[in-house]
């Protein structure tokens, strides 16, 4: 009998080394370890030995059992693991595609204004919004530009009547908030703007987010600080950045804001005129005679203000080339970003 | 503003500054640098050459068969020029060339010889108008070398754009005051400083309006000859782009490019009466025949410069015909002068006319500047253009301010720009651009700015000046001190974010179309004459016909939108867009604008999705209405208590939309009005903006949708008991209404009736004729105990005989 058990214990182990999958590996379970099977029919001579050797085959049968059961555990293991790792052996073919929901996306110029607004609001600043048809009083004469004064020409405006029309920018919120709240102001006010220019860089329509701080005390290096934070969570970078003189009639000093850039990382390209710079914020400290306007003390008060286009910054974080492409709805466009 | 690095060292040397250096520094003290770019570069293949021999071409009168030294070969050339001749240097343009008009230079055959080349008129290198011959330059050039180089213009071309409170930088003198600061080298100016003694014998001045004319200055230039300029002159006035025409108008240009003030040349025997006038129009002057012999309509408020009986220019604009400098002139009035900005604006404006000289007026020129600048040009005039100068001439002042001392605070120039500063640093600064400083106390400094500095009116321009001049870059960055405060949301941004973000995730794509539109977009969607959208607020200028008015409504543009995607072969279209329309108010008033929530969905249910788990089965009415459903329950504003603010009901009488299918078309209506409608796009629209396809929409005021109360969050306990179950087939006439079913379930007061769905509609051959079978699951609960069938049983029972009378039906069998 014991000849039988070790002769039973060598076949059984090279016959679960030749199993390959998983009917194989019951078919060996039937065949050795089963109620009926050849393990079971020797255990049935256990009855007919010596009394003396009982206790020993007895030790000896139930140590080759564990070792197989516990061998057969280990191969059923491995073979499962084979199987979903391949995918073989199964009805399920996973490369199939997913059961996706349908999805849409926003327009990337709401995206953007999003990111805009929200770095913005972090620091404390409220929204507001305002009306698309302007006085001429906001867009203009509060500003600081009276009629006749060359720096409309930077605006090429769209009238509905000799007072009212389409906002050149969205600073006129400027003089609607300052005139009806007190300082300690901090606000961005984001919307569509128009100026009737058309060309691959220029649509009639666009979006700006205007915004500015006024407080006790505010200076052209809080400007600097706080537009540069701006800038590098915008771009999730490191850039850097310059601030560059310009002229607006209701700032003054006034700043364009330029980075490197993001293009050629400064070296020089198209999109930057090989100048390795690209503007993106147009800024300057609040002129006093705006805060006069709206009967604040330019003594006691100071303030920052600051523009920027929607669609350029969109152009410059993906890449697209041709400004056009906002206003289609085309879904091969929108569906990219 | 355009000028030359040669001409620029005219007055400055800049030192080792590179070109690029030069422009980096001019853009950082805020002159911004739009380009460098190499003069002409079109001529860069041209060469001089020398012509050897010339002999008649065998074949044709006019035609000469030449041999030319390129300096590096020998070539035959034809060539017509009638003042080719043995010996001439000549511009050479080789075989490959392509010529500033955009011909190719091939080597061909002419009547029969073929020629390596061309021998090139000053026209065809677009350097003047003159076509009389070939170009005839100085016997001591040397042939073979560059052509741009043996006339002096290897130069580089700066633009810079100007911004316009810098009208002293419309000038090269005006930029190299700037370069001066920077390298610290000093300007020369030809002329530094100029005299006029007066003088009536010539002729006389009068200005009527101190205030359009502050300054009047002129001279009388006697026996000038009419003739091509020097090819320097010639040169400087190309390189910035302007055309030469004669010696005296082109020193009238060359001047102002260089100072910055406009001049203007009269011929002074077209003058009568010994006199010029600066005045206004008098009441028989209605028109005036300018130089490019436009006769234009004069307004009552254009200043004039008149003779003793007409106009003969409008002032600082353009010069008339009537006193124009021709070949025959020889006396030369000369005018340097200061208009009033706004005038000269308004009517270069009203003209259409806008001039080199128009741009400089309406930003300010330099008071202080009119005699120097007329100095300079009558030495030139007597120079380049023989003519004498004539002793004294008119000089008035009347109307120029006296220059205004400013003061600038230390301290406050420090706390606006957050840095530190003392008297020193900015005396220094501001010295540097020709300010002159003193202290006024210990915090103060008077500055006398120089008069062409016209936009330096108060102390945030000095302010500026010194912030500029210090660098904005060194300046340091800090962070404001601000107070804490928690400022309000604006809700209805936040439900546009939110509503936005739940259509996007729910398969909608959002579009921003143009504000403006055509309005044909009223007669596409077939609106009534009287509907109130057709009242539109109109543009006055708009671009084109397609963007002339504001948008009366949302819908249209969605309608292309759609039709355009399907163009591009995407069918399935789900797009939505949260915009304004406008509605006029009176002539001079604001329109009110209102915003719209619109959705359209057209093509199929699935979008791009696999066809393996989804069909290809097209949107219909139901998608549009449940995404409406969705939204007003994520609003909680249906389904979430017991009074929904929205209800969303079949059209009474006329209320489906021109543009709507009546037979598929719902109203969301609320206490406040309606709220818009769900509908099928009437086909008869679609074929207006070619969409083949079935389009649905929703429309919504999505003003009156925010304004409206969203159920409060209340919470309901969890049901402890088990509910029952019941299904119900109804067999009932094909009019029934589903929903007033479930209305009807709903308000019956039948015992523990906890909800109910409808599960089927049914519609066929083996029902009687006329009837549809509609089966709806009622579901019963008690809150205090669990129900028995013998519970229900009888409240079932009544609701059935409820239903079946109500709709004429009966229970449907098996």
């Amino acid at each position: 009998m014991e000849q039988e058990l070790n002769t039973l214990q060598t076949l059984a182990k090279d016959e679960l080394n030749a199993v390959t999958d998983s009917a194989q590996l019951e078919d060996f379970r039937i065949r050795f370890l089963g109620r009926k099977g050849e393990f079971s029919s020797i255990m049935k001579g256990l009855g007919k030995v010596p009394k003396e050797d009982k206790p020993r085959l007895g030790q000896l049968a139930n140590n080759i059992k564990k070792e197989l059961e516990s061998l057969f555990d280990k191969k059923k293991i491995s073979l499962n693991a084979d199987s979903s790792a391949s995918g073989n052996g199964s009805s399920i073919d996973l490369t199939l595609p997913g059961r996706k929901p349908e999805t849409g996306k926003l327009h990337p110029v709401t995206q953007i204004m999003n990111e805009v607004c929200a770095i913005f609001e972090s620091l404390g600043f409220s929204v507001a919004e305002g009306p698309d048809v302007e006085h001429d009083h906001y867009n203009f004469e509060a500003l600081n530009i009276p009629a006749h004064h060359p720096a409309r020409d930077m605006h090429d405006t769209f009238y509905v009547s000799d007072s009212i029309l389409l906002r050149t920018h969205t600073s006129p919120m400027q003089a609607r908030i300052m005139e009806t709240q007190q300082p300690p102001l901090r606000v961005i006010a984001p919307g569509k703007v128009y100026r009737c220019d058309s060309d691959i860089t220029h649509t009639p329509m666009f979006h700006q987010v205007e915004g500015f701080l006024v407080d006790k005390n505010v200076s052209f290096a809080d400007l600097k600080g706080v537009l540069t934070i701006f800038t590098q969570k915008m771009f999730d970078k490191k850039l850097e950045l310059r601030f560059r003189p310009s002229f607006f009639p209701f700032t003054e000093p006034s700043a364009e804001v330029d980075i490197a850039c993001v293009m050629c990382n400064g070296k020089g390209c198209r999109v930057c005129k090989q100048t390795g710079w690209l503007e993106i914020l147009g800024s300057g400290m609040i002129d006093p005679e705006v805060f006069k306007k709206v009967g604040y003390n330019p003594e006691v008060y100071s303030g920052f203000a600051f523009g920027l286009g929607i669609e350029r910054i969109a152009m410059l974080k993906y890449g697209i080339d041709d400004i056009r492409l906002y206003y289609e709805n085309d879904l091969r466009f929108l569906s990219q970003f | 503003m355009k000028f030359s690095i040669s001409w620029l060292q005219e007055y400055v040397d800049t030192g080792d500054l590179t070109p690029e250096a030069l422009a980096e520094h001019l853009t950082m003290l805020g002159l911004e640098v739009d380009s460098v770019d190499p003069l002409f570069p079109e001529l860069k293949n041209l060469v001089t050459a020398k012509v050897i021999k010339v002999e008649s071409h065998p074949n044709a009168d006019k035609l000469h068969l030449c041999e030319v030294d390129t300096g590096e070969e020998v070539l035959t050339i034809v060539c017509g020029a009638p003042n080719v001749r043995e010996g001439l240097i000549t511009a050479f343009a080789p075989v490959g060339t392509i010529m500033p008009d955009g011909t190719k230079i091939k080597a061909s055959k002419v009547r029969g010889i073929k020629s390596f080349g061309m021998l090139c008129s000053e026209r065809e290198l677009g350097l003047s108008e003159s076509h009389e011959g070939i170009m005839d330059l100085p016997a001591d050039i040397k042939h073979g070398q560059p052509l741009l180089t043996a006339l002096g213009m290897d130069d580089l071309v700066v633009e810079v754009d100007l911004t316009p409170n810098r009208p002293d930088c419309a000038s090269v003198i005006g930029i190299a005051r700037e370069v001066s600061g920077v390298t610290r080298n000093p300007l020369t100016r030809p002329v530094e400083n100029a005299h006029l003694e007066h003088s009536a014998e010539y002729f006389r001045v009068d200005v009527e309006n101190n205030e359009l004319c502050p300054r009047y200055s002129a001279k009388l230039i006697k026996n000038v000859t009419i003739q091509q300029s020097p090819w320097w002159l010639r040169k400087r006035l190309l390189s910035v782009g302007l055309r030469p025409i004669n010696n005296v108008v082109d020193i009238t240009n060359f001047v102002m490019m260089e100072y910055g003030q406009p001049l203007h040349a009269f011929d002074y025997d077209k003058l009568a009466g010994q006199q010029i006038m600066v005045r206004n129009p008098r009441n028989n002057e209605k028109s005036f025949t300018t130089l490019d012999g436009e006769k234009r309509d004069i307004d009552p408020d254009m200043l004039l410069i008149c003779d003793a009986e007409k106009p003969v220019a409008v002032a600082g604009v353009m010069g008339g015909l009537n006193s124009e400098v021709t070949s025959e002139t020889t006396d030369i009035l000369l005018e340097s002068a200061c208009f009033n900005p706004i005038s000269i604006r308004k009517t270069a404006r009203k003209l259409n006319l806008g001039s080199e000289a128009s741009y400089r007026f309406e930003r300010g020129v330099d008071p202080g500047g009119c005699l120097i600048v007329l100095e300079r040009a009558a030495q030139l005039l007597c120079e380049i253009a023989g003519g004498e100068t004539t002793v004294g001439g008119a000089d008035y002042y009347g109307g120029v301010r006296p220059l205004n001392s400013q003061t600038i605070r230390i301290s406050r120039t420090a706390a606006l720009l957050g840095i530190d500063l003392d008297y020193n640093i900015i005396a220094d600064h501001l010295t540097s651009i020709g300010m002159r400083c003193k202290p006024k106390n210990d915090d103060t400094l008077w500055v006398n700015p120089p008069t062409f500095r016209v936009d330096i009116e108060r102390e945030a321009d000095l302010v500026e000046e010194v912030a500029r001049l210090v660098g904005y870059n060194n300046i340091p960055t800090s962070l404001p001190t601000v107070h804490l405060s928690y400022p309000d949301k604006d809700p209805k941004r936040e439900l546009r974010a939110r509503i936005s973000n739940l259509l996007a995730d729910t398969g909608f794509t959002e579009a921003i179309n143009y504000s403006f539109v055509t309005e044909k977009h009223l007669d596409m969607m077939q609106l009534a004459d009287d509907d109130s959208r057709r009242n539109q607020v109109q543009l006055l200028n708009p671009l084109s016909e397609e963007q002339s008015v504001m948008r009366s409504m949302q819908l249209p543009g969605l309608l292309e939108n759609l039709k355009r995607n399907n163009n591009f072969q995407k069918s399935a279209v789900k797009l939505f867009e949260v915009g304004k329309v406008f509605t006029p108010q009176g002539e001079n008033e604001q329109p009110v604008e209102k915003d719209r929530l619109t959705c359209i969905l057209s093509g199929r249910r699935a979008g791009e999705a696999s066809y393996l788990y989804n069909d290809s089965d097209a949107v219909d009415i139901y998608d549009a209405k449940g995404t409406a459903e969705m939204l007003l329950e994520t609003l909680r504003l249906q389904g979430c208590s017991k009074d929904d603010a929205v209800t969303i009901r079949l059209p009474e009488n006329d209320e489906a939309e021109t543009y709507s299918d009546a037979s598929q078309c719902l109203i969301l209506d609320s206490a406040k009005g309606i709220v818009g409608q769900i509908a099928k796009l009437e086909e008869s629209v679609a074929k207006q903006f070619g969409i083949k396809q079935d389009a649905y929409f929703i429309d919504l005021d999505f003003d009156l949708l925010c304004s409206l109360k969203a159920a409060d969050k209340d919470f309901t306990s969890l049901p402890v008991f088990p509910a029952i179950n019941r299904d119900i087939a109804l067999l009932v006439p094909v009019s029934t209404k589903a929903g007033e079913i479930l209305e009807t379930i709903k308000k019956s007061k039948e015992k523990f009736i906890e909800s109910s769905d409808i599960f089927d509609v049914f519609q066929g051959k083996t029902l009687e004729k006329g009837m549809k079978s509609i089966a709806v699951s009622v579901t019963y609960r008690s809150p205090t105990k669990t129900l028995t069938e013998k519970n229900v049983n009888k409240s079932h029972t009544k609701l059935i005989n409820l239903l079946t009378s109500k709709f004429d039906g009966s229970l449907r069998e098996g």
